[in-house]
C-alpha cells in the first residue's frame, strides 16, 4: 500500500516537474521572440530618427538575422 | 501526415479537475481554453467581414453611376480606408488566428496554447481596436481617408480619426505578436512526443511561418504609424517635408510590412488547403518537404519585395529591377505549391464535398490572382496600371479568393469536429457556387476597368466605365447576399439541426484532429498522446 501512495506521489512530482520545465521552456522562447519584436520596432525608428541609412541598415539586418538564428537553429535542434 | 497516435482520446480523466466553468458571458470573457479562444476569433472576425463587407456594399452602390448618388467624397474615402483597414486587420487576419487556436493544439496533440492568459488577452484586446477603428469614422474631422497605406503628407493632415486608427493599429499589432509569440512557443515545445517537425501537418508550418513573418513585420509597422504620430502630434519630422522629412520614406516603411503582410494573409490559406485537398483525394500531400520548403522560400522572399508597390516614386532602374526581378521570383515557390497541390489531386478518389469545392475554387481564382500579380510585377506594365481597378481585382482574387475562400472551406471541413453536427451539404455546395460566379462577376471586369484606365479609390468615373461598374456592383451585391448562405448553414451547425458527425466524418482525415471525438472534448490531450 506504502508502495503504490509513494509510486503515486513520485508520478505527480514527475509530472509537476515536467510542466514546469516546460514552463521554463516556453518562457525562455517567448522572450527571445518578443526582443526580436522589440528590437524591429527600435529598429524602424531609429533608422530615420539617426538619419543614417547604415544605422537602420545594420539593426534591422540584426533583427533579421536573429530571427533567422533563431527560427532554424531551434527547429534543427527539434528534429 | 500519416501520423498514427498511439493513444487515441487521451487523458479526459483530468476534466473533472477543470470542473470550475464559468457561465455565460462569463464564461467567454475569462476563458483560457484555446476551443473558446479560437470561437472567439471565428466570430469577432466574422462580425468584422460583415461590417467591412457593408462599407464595401456602399462603395459599390455609389459606383453603380457616374455622379454622386450615396455619400459624400470624402465619406466615401473613409470607407475605402476602413474597408481595407477592417478586412485586413479585423476579418482575415483574426479568422487565420481562430483556425490557429482550434486547430494547432488538435493537431500537434498539445492540451492547450503554451500562454493561455496570454490567449485570452491577445484576443479581448481586438475589440477595442475594433472599436477604435470603426468609431473613427464618427470622429471629428470623420474618419481616416488617405488609402488603408495612410500614406504622408495626407495621414499628417488629417483629424482625430486618424490618431483612433493609429491607435488601433497599435493595438491590434500588439495582439497579434502576442498571438504568434503563443504559436510559435505552442508549435516548438509543446508538440507531442515522436511528432518530429518533418510529421507537423502543413497546416501547423504554414503557421510557424506565419507567426515569423508576423514578429518580424508588426513592429515595422508599429513604428510607422508611431512616427506619424510624432509627425502629427510632437513636432517631429520623420515623413513631414515642410521640416525636412521624406513621405516616401514612409512607403517604404510600410511596405516593408505591407508586402509580407500579404503573404501573412495567404500562408494560413495554403496550410489550409494543403490539409483539405490530400483529404479529399484520398491521398497523401505530394511532396510534403518541399512544401514546407516553398512556404520559407515564399516567407523570405516576401521580404525582397517591398518596393514593388513603389514603382513609380521614381526608384533607380537598378532598384525597379531588382525589386522587378525578385517579385517574379515568388512564383517559382508558389509554382512549386499548386504543382504539388495538383499532384496530390492526380489519380487520387476526389470526391467534392463543400471544403474541396473551395478549395479548387481556391487554386483556380489564386493562380488568376497570382498571374495578375506576375503582370504587375513587370514595371512598364505596372507604371501603366498603378493605383488603377486593375491593382483591385488583383488584390480581391488573392484575398478574397484566396484566403477568404480557404477560410470558408477550413470551416466547412472543421466544424462537425467542432460542434459534433454536419453541415447542410446543399447549403454548402449553394455557398460555393454562389459565391464562385458572384465574386466573379463582382471582380473580373475591374480588370477591364482598370486596364481602360479607371483609377481607384474615387467615388465618381467617366461615363465610358458605366457599363463594367454596374456588372460589378451586381456581382458584389450578390456575393454579399451568398454569405447569408453561410451564416444559416453554420448556425445550423451550431444548432445541432443536421447529422451527428461521427469521430472522423472524412474518410482521408489522416491528422491528430480525427482521433478526439466529435464535437472535440473541452479539454483534450492532457496525457500527450505517442506519434509513431
Amino acid at each position: 500500500m506504502g508502495d503504490a501512495s509513494d509510486m503515486h506521489a513520485n508520478a505527480t512530482g514527475e509530472r509537476r516537474e515536467r510542466a514546469l520545465r516546460q514552463r521554463r521552456a516556453n518562457v525562455r522562447v517567448a522572450l527571445i521572440l518578443a526582443a526580436i519584436a522589440v528590437l524591429f520596432f527600435v529598429g524602424a525608428i531609429i533608422a530615420r530618427y539617426m538619419g543614417g541609412l547604415e544605422t537602420g541598415m545594420s539593426i534591422l539586418g540584426l533583427a533579421g538575422v536573429v530571427l533567422m538564428v533563431v527560427a532554424i537553429t531551434r527547429n534543427v535542434r527539434d528534429r | 501526415m500519416s501520423s498514427v497516435p498511439h493513444d487515441h482520446v487521451a487523458g479526459h480523466g483530468h476534466d473533472d479537475a477543470h470542473g470550475y466553468h464559468p457561465k455565460g458571458i462569463m464564461r467567454w470573457i475569462t476563458t483560457t481554453n484555446h476551443k473558446d479562444i479560437g470561437t472567439l476569433y471565428l466570430w469577432f472576425s466574422f462580425t468584422m467581414f460583415l461590417i467591412g463587407g457593408t462599407m464595401a456594399m456602399t462603395i459599390r452602390a455609389e459606383l453603380f453611376e457616374p455622379g454622386m448618388q450615396i455619400v459624400d467624397p470624402e465619406f466615401f474615402n473613409s470607407l475605402t480606408t476602413l474597408h481595407g483597414l477592417i478586412m485586413i486587420f479585423g476579418a482575415i487576419m483574426p479568422a487565420a488566428v481562430g483556425f490557429a487556436n482550434w486547430m494547432i493544439p488538435m493537431m500537434i496533440g498539445a492540451p492547450d496554447m503554451a500562454f493561455a492568459r496570454m490567449n485570452n488577452w491577445s484576443f479581448w484586446l481586438l475589440p477595442f481596436a475594433a472599436m477604435l477603428l470603426v468609431g473613427s469614422l464618427f470622429a471629428p474631422g470623420g474618419g481616416a481617408a488617405g488609402g488603408w497605406t495612410m500614406y504622408p503628407p495626407l495621414s499628417i493632415q488629417m483629424g482625430m480619426g486618424m490618431d483612433m486608427t493609429i491607435f488601433a493599429i497599435h493595438i491590434m499589432g500588439a495582439s497579434s505578436i502576442m498571438g504568434s509569440i503563443n504559436i510559435i512557443t505552442t508549435i516548438l515545445n509543446m508538440r507531442a512526443p515522436g511528432m518530429t517537425m518533418m510529421k507537423l501537418p502543413l497546416f501547423c508550418w504554414a503557421w510557424l511561418i506565419t507567426a515569423y513573418m508576423l514578429i518580424a513585420v508588426m513592429p515595422v509597422l508599429a513604428g510607422a504609424v508611431t512616427m506619424l504620430l510624432t509627425d502629427r502630434h510632437f513636432g517631429t519630422s520623420f515623413f513631414n517635408a515642410a521640416g525636412g522629412g521624406d513621405p516616401v520614406l514612409f512607403q517604404h516603411v510600410f511596405w516593408f510590412f505591407g508586402h509580407p503582410e500579404v503573404y501573412i494573409l495567404i500562408l494560413p490559406a495554403f496550410g489550409i488547403i494543403s490539409e483539405i485537398i490530400p483529404t479529399f483525394s484520398r491521398k497523401p500531400l505530394f511532396g510534403y518537404a518541399s512544401m514546407v520548403y516553398a512556404l520559407s522560400a515564399i516567407a523570405i522572399l516576401s521580404f525582397l519585395v517591398w518596393a514593388h508597390h513603389m514603382f513609380t516614386t521614381g526608384l533607380p532602374t537598378a532598384g525597379l529591377l531588382f525589386f522587378m526581378y525578385a517579385t517574379m521570383l515568388i512564383a517559382v515557390p508558389t509554382g512549386v505549391k499548386v504543382f504539388n497541390w495538383v499532384a496530390t489531386m492526380w489519380r487520387g478518389s476526389i470526391t467534392f464535398e463543400a471544403p474541396m469545392l473551395f478549395a479548387l475554387g481556391f487554386l483556380f481564382l489564386f493562380t488568376i490572382g497570382g498571374f495578375t500579380g506576375l503582370v504587375l510585377a513587370i514595371v512598364p506594365v505596372d507604371v501603366q496600371l498603378q493605383d488603377t481597378y486593375y491593382v483591385v481585382a488583383h488584390f480581391h482574387y488573392v484575398m478574397v479568393a484566396g484566403s477568404l475562400f480557404a477560410f470558408f472551406g477550413g470551416i466547412y471541413y472543421w466544424i462537425p469536429k467542432w460542434t459534433g453536427t454536419m453541415y447542410d451539404e446543399r447549403l454548402g455546395k449553394l455557398h460555393f457556387w454562389s459565391s464562385l460566379i458572384a465574386f466573379n462577376v463582382a471582380f473580373f471586369p475591374m480588370h477591364f476597368l482598370g486596364l481602360a484606365g479607371m483609377p481607384r479609390r474615387i467615388p465618381d468615373y467617366s461615363q465610358q466605365f458605366t457599363d463594367w461598374n454596374q456588372v460589378s456592383s451586381i456581382g458584389a451585391f450578390w456575393f454579399g447576399a451568398s454569405q447569408l448562405i453561410f451564416l444559416y448553414a453554420v448556425l445550423k451547425c451550431i444548432a445541432g439541426k443536421g447529422a451527428k458527425a461521427p469521430a472522423k466524418p472524412w474518410e482521408g482525415g489522416t491528422t491528430l484532429e480525427w482521433t478526439l471525438p466529435s464535437p472535440a472534448p473541452y479539454h483534450t490531450f492532457e496525457t500527450p498522446p505517442v506519434i509513431k
